[in-house]
């Protein structure tokens, strides 16, 4: 008798005992940092996880059907999902010209807002840097006498072969080199002034010192603004569209983001659209991994 | 091999319409091969010096010469000189090879054989020939400082020009570096300039030192020399550590007299200080003499209370009270073995030979010291340095 009272009793410690160390479990987990900031990244989390990877997802799945027109939804049946659409992409010339057109646009664009940002950046950083000098480089223009500027904008003018409408290209590249600017200048004033001295005092001219001694240290400056170009080169559409406000561009500008859209908006063409979709999203991955891979490297992911 | 002289050198930076004067009508005469050590305390001037020797700022007015040729309107590409900056300004994206070569690569008309030959003997020179092909960021402190070192040695120039080169290095690894740095110098047998702004390593390495306050040279001599002859209150308090101890003293006939204590110039001393009334007494804490005994009646003797005793091993710094005074007023460097207890009451002598005087209302030197008393020492240290 006294044995089986001990054994139920023993039974019912063990019970609660169990019990408590479930509650205290809770208890500490209602505490740990994952379980309080619960509210804070939970919601941009599922957003950002509905927005972009479902995104990616289901237009991944609308590639593999044969979806156009307004008629009926995607048919996701397993039968009917199948590579069709990439093995077409392959096959039409078109999307090969598009694909020369983004290249180029991504090469050209990119080396071109580089190189004039990187101009710009270091003339403002000079004139922050030698401050007697600022002057004469954001004055340059007023020293131009009035006549010379007028001529100028005569030229820009002109309707036949006016230079507006070859500004109008670079507008892209204007744009974006305001970008690159910021992140060389940025580069460029992380660089200490003894920089600057101890290659003059090396003998080193100007442009010397640059070449050789500022410009590669802007490497990792330089990585990620072109990160940032080659992605944007790579979606340009909108740019593209609201300078020619229609669907069919020009055929020189005519990209892979600009065939895109006009496939599905314009010849609903869905599934064929979101075939090339991928291809872009590839494209830009492509260009991505090796700046991970780098920031990787350097340890700074 | 050149001397480098600087003569009625000025320099004014314009700070929002406001003219700040960092060196002032500054006269230097640097012999060849000679070592000569800026020192003084930060917003001295010694930096701009140095920066306006090798260029990178342009004098105001006067002249700059190396040799017989004026070179304060050359860019310093142009000038022969090599400068060490207190940072090192090592190139982090160039490895040690192509930091030191690059000088010569830029500056002079040698074939890459003939450049990697330099640049080798330099660094096998400096014992850095195994890091030759290191990045700067892979490398200690010390090892960077030699880096900088050889960037400026292959150059070969006529002037070296070192900024506080020793600064960033810890304080064991200075000492070793100082030496080291005085023998390279030696061997080389380079003008240079070295600039810092801390005493010892003025003391110990230069052959002369130019002490500046100011913007103002205030003394150019031998280290014995500053040490022992100062020019000024400036500069006995500048050298020596701890500090050169000062009395501000009302002199009544041979008597300098003050709340604290009273003290007599003998005859031949107090005809230094002959009309003047305001006199500034100094006395360095090793030359100062302290007796147990307090005898009242010996002349000169100084009653003071310890106040708190430093041990530093070798000798202990003795802070004392003299008068009534509230506050320690005076230090003293004891023998390491001498005890002396705080509250101790004791008794202070300065020595008639070891006493500087200076004009209360300028700071100028009335009396020193005569170096014939250190001569001895004096020949020593030349002996050290050659």
């Amino acid at each position: 008798m006294a044995g089986s009272r001990d054994t139920v009793s023993e039974s019912q410690n063990v019970g609660t005992g169990a019990e408590r160390d479930w509650q205290t479990r809770l208890e500490v987990f209602s505490k740990s940092d994952f379980a309080r900031s619960f509210p804070y990244w939970f919601v941009p989390f599922s957003i950002m996880g509905l927005g972009v990877y479902g995104g990616i997802g289901y237009n991944t799945l609308i590639s593999l059907t044969d979806y156009e027109g307004f008629n009926e939804g995607p048919d996701f049946s397993p039968g009917n999902l199948d590579l069709e659409m990439y093995v077409q992409t392959v096959n039409d010339p078109w999307v090969w010209t598009t694909s020369k057109n983004t290249f180029v646009l991504l090469i050209v664009f990119t080396t071109v807002t580089m190189v004039l940002g990187l101009f710009l950046a270091v003339m403002l950083d000079r004139g922050i840097r030698y401050k007697e000098k600022i002057q004469t480089i954001y004055l340059l223009p007023m020293a131009l006498s009035f006549v010379v500027t007028a001529q100028f904008w005569l030229w820009m003018y002109n309707v036949n072969n006016g230079l507006i409408n070859l500004l109008l290209g670079a507008a892209l590249i204007w744009q974006f080199s305001g970008y690159a600017m910021v992140v060389f200048l940025a580069g460029l004033q992380s660089i200490p002034d003894d920089q600057f001295e101890a290659a003059q005092v090396d003998g080193a001219s100007v442009l010397r010192t640059y070449w050789r001694v500022i410009i590669p240290q802007l490497k990792s400056s330089s990585v990620s603004a072109a990160v940032v170009l080659v992605i944007f080169a790579l979606k340009a559409f909108t740019f593209l569209f609201s300078m020619f406000g229609q669907y069919r561009v020009p055929k020189g500008t005519d990209i892979l983001a600009t065939l895109m859209v006009r496939e599905a908006f314009k010849l609903q063409n869905w599934a064929y659209a979101a075939a090339i979709a991928t291809i872009l999203l590839l494209m830009a991955l492509a260009v991505i991994a090796p700046y991970l891979h780098y920031q990787h490297k350097q340890g700074s992911l | 091999m050149a001397n480098l002289t600087l003569s009625g050198t000025t320099k004014i930076f314009d700070d929002g319409g406001e003219d700040i004067v960092a060196v002032n009508d500054l006269d230097l005469d640097i012999r060849d091969g000679e070592f000569v050590v800026l020192v003084g305390p930060s917003g001295c001037g010694k930096s701009t010096t140095l920066r306006m020797v090798a260029g990178l700022d342009t004098p105001t007015s006067g002249t700059i010469s190396i040799g017989d040729e004026p070179i304060q309107d050359e860019r310093p590409q142009e000038r022969d000189i090599a400068m060490v900056f207190q940072s090192y300004a090592l190139y982090p994206h160039m490895t040690v090879r192509e930091n030191m070569s690059f000088g010569l690569e830029e500056s002079t008309d040698m074939d890459d054989d003939e450049i990697r030959e330099t640049v080798e003997d330099a660094a096998e020179t400096l014992g850095i020939t195994e890091l030759l092909d290191r990045k700067p960021g892979a490398l200690s402190g010390g090892q960077q400082q030699r880096v900088a070192l050889g960037r400026a040695i292959v150059r070969n120039p006529e002037v070296f020009l070192l900024d506080e080169p020793l600064s960033n290095l810890d304080a064991k690894l200075r000492a070793q570096m100082r030496t080291e740095l005085q023998q390279l110098q030696n061997d080389l047998g380079v003008t240079t300039v070295y600039v810092t702004h801390d005493q010892t390593e003025a003391m110990t390495m230069g052959d002369r030192i130019a002490i500046l306050d100011g913007g103002e040279l205030q003394q150019l001599g031998t280290p014995m020399q500053c040490y022992h002859e100062p020019a000024n209150v400036f500069v006995a308090g500048f050298l020596g550590e701890p500090a050169m101890n000062f009395f501000d003293l009302e002199r009544d006939g041979d008597l300098l007299v003050s709340d604290a204590f009273q003290y007599e110039l003998p005859s031949e001393i107090a005809t230094a200080v002959e009309g003047k009334t305001d006199v500034t007494l100094g006395v360095r804490p090793e030359s100062v003499e302290i007796t147990d005994e307090v005898d009242e009646s010996e002349h000169n003797l100084i009653p003071a209370t310890v106040d708190v005793v430093e041990p530093h091993g070798d000798e202990n710094a003795v802070h004392l009270r003299l008068g009534d005074s509230d506050q320690a007023n005076l230090t003293v460097m004891v023998d390491g073995m001498r005890y002396l207890a705080s509250g101790q009451d004791v008794g202070v002598r300065f020595p008639p030979d070891a006493i500087h005087l200076f004009d209360g209302a300028t700071g100028e030197a009335l009396y020193n010291r005569e170096l014939t008393n250190v001569e001895q020492v004096e020949e020593i240290g030349t002996a050290q340095s050659v």
